[in-house]
Order: structure tokens, then sequence, then C-alpha cells
């Protein structure tokens, strides 16, 4: 038919974003790795120097202490997805409230990082709610300095993402359930099936792919964590995680390190990513 | 018909009402803080409410001194250029995908699921470089040209709703003699609507309390809501009990907004889901 247009039509379409893919994706991370190599500082000659940049990652202790950190934040998730999935098994139905609860149970969700960090400035501080409610409770011998100590400053503000980042997970599983269709349940009430029996044996296995999709989101998720404990603590306090540590050496003009330290992150993701894709297939 | 017992009833109450605690007990000091004068903030608990619930001080002060208005204002900017790009060109792209058959269908098909691959973090070395090249650090550009990016998840959605637009529609426009060009912009784009709908109010939601991106890239006079209210809040001299104000001016509005269009937030994160 009109074939020359039709190629034309097509090529206008993709153009734009696939220019746009290759310059803001594809050539930052192969960038990225070259640059890896290098000690270059954003102007000037650019010198290989092998493996150095990967060596420094691994040996130092500071630098090794920031992946250890992600480890709480990943443990912080395991929480998080199981009252997400609780609040979505109960709420999945019809009842007086649903609405208010959906309502209020999104606002975590609606919250940027900034908002976040402050109310939990307020929650930790020493004379902050958490400590104050402690002493109503008279469990005074609970209170802490829960951002200074530094046994604890880690797991305090790991555990806010449980409050920030369940609603998204929610609202995920909730979505699966909502896609079985109403008659599976009623049938199954007509065979005498109880609630509990349904949700053991009706909801969970249906949810079993987006479960493990979220567990691998809050895994690759935990990688790159740097709203909270940049904004709240500076990095400080042994907070630092690898994508501060990126920022910092960015801005010390350190593109090398950097570099070293984005694809380190990249390969991480990447694992988790591709071993989703292989794990949900054989599902 | 139901076969929720009452047992089941009460557990699923109490449980409700105790996450919904969980999520407002952290919000409540704020609340409080924000209607405290700053000698009533050193003096009494935090959990302790304001001695006046009418006291707007801090309101006034956190408009003037934190300039949020203005940075309101780019924030909207930005937000509506990107999104309008963002979404049409998803729709071009899922548009071309679905209904065409070409050569590097598939090629292009990988190039953009790959990206899933690739964090945003790990590519703003260099990214930052470039844009500090051509000069465009500290406007809202930089910030612009890295939101209008077209994503997979945005154009699974929309292959979604393309799935349920008949392609008899488009073929008896072109055998009409309709260009592909008009075929798009007149008839499918429209049919499309609701898809945008969603894409919009998710992104929307990602994109104006991103933090990452306009924290990197606007240091100066532009700025955007999370990053005006980064700087408030860094700064020594504010008084904590102006930041809340602060905090409360940015949130009400959305949290109105957002909470009245929940739906859009449930059904269109959970269908994006479904990819």
């Amino acid at each position: 038919m009109k074939s020359k247009g039709r190629s034309l039509f097509i090529f206008s379409f993709l153009i734009i974003p696939l220019l746009h893919l290759i310059i803001f994706s594809y050539v930052p991370i192969i960038g990225n790795f070259v640059l890896s190599f290098t000690n270059w500082k954003g102007f000037g000659d650019i010198n290989f120097i092998g493996w150095r940049n990967y060596q420094r990652m691994f040996t130092n202790t500071e630098y090794i202490s920031m992946f250890k950190n992600c480890g709480w934040y990943f443990l912080a998730a395991i929480p998080q997805l199981v009252f997400a999935l609780l609040l979505a098994v109960v709420i999945n139905g019809k009842f007086k409230g649903l609405n208010v609860f959906k309502g209020i149970l999104i606002i975590p969700y609606l919250l940027n990082g900034v908002i976040i960090s402050t109310i939990f400035i307020i929650f930790f501080n020493n004379t902050g709610s958490l400590n104050t409610i402690l002493e109503w409770l008279h469990l005074d011998g609970l209170k802490h300095q829960w951002l200074q100590d530094l046994k604890l400053v880690n797991p305090s503000i790991a555990s806010i993402s449980i409050w920030r980042y369940y609603g998204m997970n929610f609202i995920m599983f909730f979505g699966a359930l909502q896609s079985i269709p109403t008659e599976i349940y009623e049938a199954a009430t007509l065979d005498g099936c109880n609630k509990w029996q349904e949700i053991r044996y009706i909801s969970i296995p249906t949810i079993k792919k987006v479960l493990f999709i979220n567990i691998l989101l809050s895994v690759s998720g935990s990688i790159q964590v740097f709203e909270i404990p940049y904004i709240m603590m500076n990095g400080s306090n042994g907070t630092s995680t690898p994508v501060i540590m990126i920022q910092q050496s960015m801005s010390e003009n350190r593109v090398g390190f950097a570099a070293a330290l984005s694809v380190m992150v990249f390969i991480i993701v990447l694992i988790v990513v591709g071993l989703q894709k292989i794990l949900v297939k054989e599902d | 018909m139901s076969n929720e017992t009452k047992l089941y009833k009460v557990i699923r109450y109490v449980f409700l009402v105790m996450a919904s605690i969980f999520v407002i007990v952290p919000l409540i000091p704020l609340l409080f803080m924000a209607f405290k004068t700053g000698a009533e903030y050193s003096s009494t608990s935090v959990l302790q409410p304001p001695a006046s619930f009418l006291n707007f001080y801090n309101f006034s002060y956190a408009i003037r001194v934190g300039k949020l208005g203005k940075a309101f204002l780019y924030t909207a900017i930005i937000l509506t250029i990107s999104l309008v790009i963002q979404v049409t060109m998803t729709c071009m792209v899922a548009y071309v995908l679905h209904r065409f058959d070409f050569m590097f269908k598939k090629v292009v098909m990988t190039m953009f699921t790959l990206t899933m691959f690739i964090p945003v973090v790990a590519t703003q070395n260099l990214i930052f470089r470039m844009m500090y090249a051509v000069k465009l650090v500290n406007t809202m550009w930089s910030v612009i040209i890295l939101y209008m990016g077209v994503g997979i998840v945005g154009i699974y959605i929309m292959l979604n709703q393309l799935d349920s637009i008949s392609k008899e529609i488009d073929e008896a426009a072109l055998i009409d003699g309709a260009s592909y060009f008009y075929t798009f912009t007149h008839i499918v784009f429209p049919l499309m609507k609701p898809a945008c709908t969603t894409m919009i109010i998710i992104n929307g939601i990602g994109l104006y309390n991103d933090f990452y991106v306009p924290n990197l890239y606007l240091n100066r006079d532009v700025q955007t809501f999370t990053v005006a209210l980064y700087k408030f809040f860094g700064s020594m001299s504010t008084p904590f009990e102006i930041v809340a104000a602060a905090i409360i001016i940015g949130m009400i509005p959305i949290l109105i907004v957002f909470i009245f269009l929940q739906k859009y937030i449930y059904n269109g994160l959970a269908g994006s889901v479904k990819m």
C-alpha cells in the first residue's frame, strides 16, 4: 500500500524516544564502565588505572560498611511485605469504612522523602514521640538515643522504609487479589469453604507471583537507598550508602570512582532483575 | 452471601484500626508543631497539642521566607511539560509497537525492556557531566529532559489499553484515505485517554515526590518543591516549627487531590503489575 509513508511514520514516532534512551541510559552506563578503570577528574587527561577503583571499594572498611548498610534496608522489607500482604488480604472485601481505610493507608505512599525524613526526625529524636510514648508506658529502660547510638541508627532509619514503602506493595497485592473473579469466591463459599481456607487456598496462591516481584523490587530498592539516610543524617554516623557515596564522589570530582560505584550498583540490580526474569518464567 | 464469620469481621477491624494508627501517629506531632510558638515548641512535649490551633504565624512565615510559592510554580511547570511530552511519546511508541510489524520491532522492544536493568542512580555520574557541558545544570530543562523519557511500565500500560481498542477502527480510517498520522491523532489517541490518565497520576506522584534528580541538578534559583523544602529544612537557622508548617502547606493539597483520585492509583499501579 503506502509503504514509504508507513516506514517514515514508524521512524518518526520512534526516533526521539529511542535517541533519548540511548543518550540517557545506554551511553552513560557504557561510559561509566569505561571510566571506572580511570581516575578521571571530570576534566583534563584520562588515565587508566586498572582495577584500582574496585580494589579500593572492597578493601576499605568504610566502603564495605555502606554495602552492609543496605542489608538493614532489606531486612526491613520483610515486615514491610508481611504487613502489606496482610493488609491487602484483609481489605479485599466489602464492608463499612472500606474507603476511609483505603484513603488513610495510602497516605505514606503520597509523601516525599523530605517530608518523611522530617516526620521521623521528630519521631526518633531524644525528646521525640517514640521516647515520649515509651515514657508514658513507663518503659523508660527502652528509651534510647535512636539516631546517635551507632548500633541503633541504621536499624532505626531502615525501619522507616516499612512506613514509607508498604503502600506500594499493598496496592500491588490488592490489585492482584482484585483480579480474582468473584465467582471463584462464591463457588468456594457454596462448597463450604470458610474465610481462613479461602485466604489459604485462593488468595495466597494467586498473589505468589506478585509477592515474588515485590521481594525482588525490595532487594533492588535496598541497594539504591538514598533519600532517608541522606536527608536525615547526611550519611553521617555510619549511615552512608553506595548512592550517597556516588553523590559525594561526584561533588568531589572523583568521576572514576563514582563510575566504579555506579557499575557495582548496576551489576547488583542486573543480577536481581535477571533472577526475577528467570524465576518468574519458570513459574 | 458471605462466609465471613463474626470473629473474622472483628479481627479485620482491629487490624485495620491498628494499621491506621501506625500510619497516623508519626504525623500527629508535625500537625501539633505547626501551630506552636517557638517558646511553646521548646517547652512542651511533641505529643502535647498546641495552646491554640489558630496560631497561623508559622504558616505565613514559611510562605514568606521559604520561597515555597515559587518552588510550587516551578514544580508545576516542570511536571506539566515533562508529563505532556512523556505521555504523548509513550502513546506514540506503544501505538507503533502494537499496530505495526517492522524490521527492528524486537530490537526496539528489547531496548526499552532492558532499561529496567539500569538504575537512574547508576547513570547520573556521566549525565551530570553532559548536562554541565551543555550548560543545562541549574535550569529546569535538565530535569525536564530527564523526566520525559519513555519507560517500559508506561509502554505496558498503553499496550494494555490498545488491546481493548479494536484494530478495525483504525483500518476503516486508513481505507477511507486518512493518513497514519491523522488516524493516530484523531482516532486512536482520543481512545487512549483512560490509560493516559492513569499514567499521568502514577508518574505525576513519582515526579512530584522525586528528590534525587532535582537535588542533583537544581541548586540555585530554580527549585522544585522537594528541593526547596530540603534547603529550608537543612539550614540550621530555620526553626523546626516553621519547617513543620511548610510541610503541612505542601502536604495538604496533594493529599486532598490524591486521596480524591485514589481509585486511579489503586487501579493504575495494580494494572502495571500485570506486565
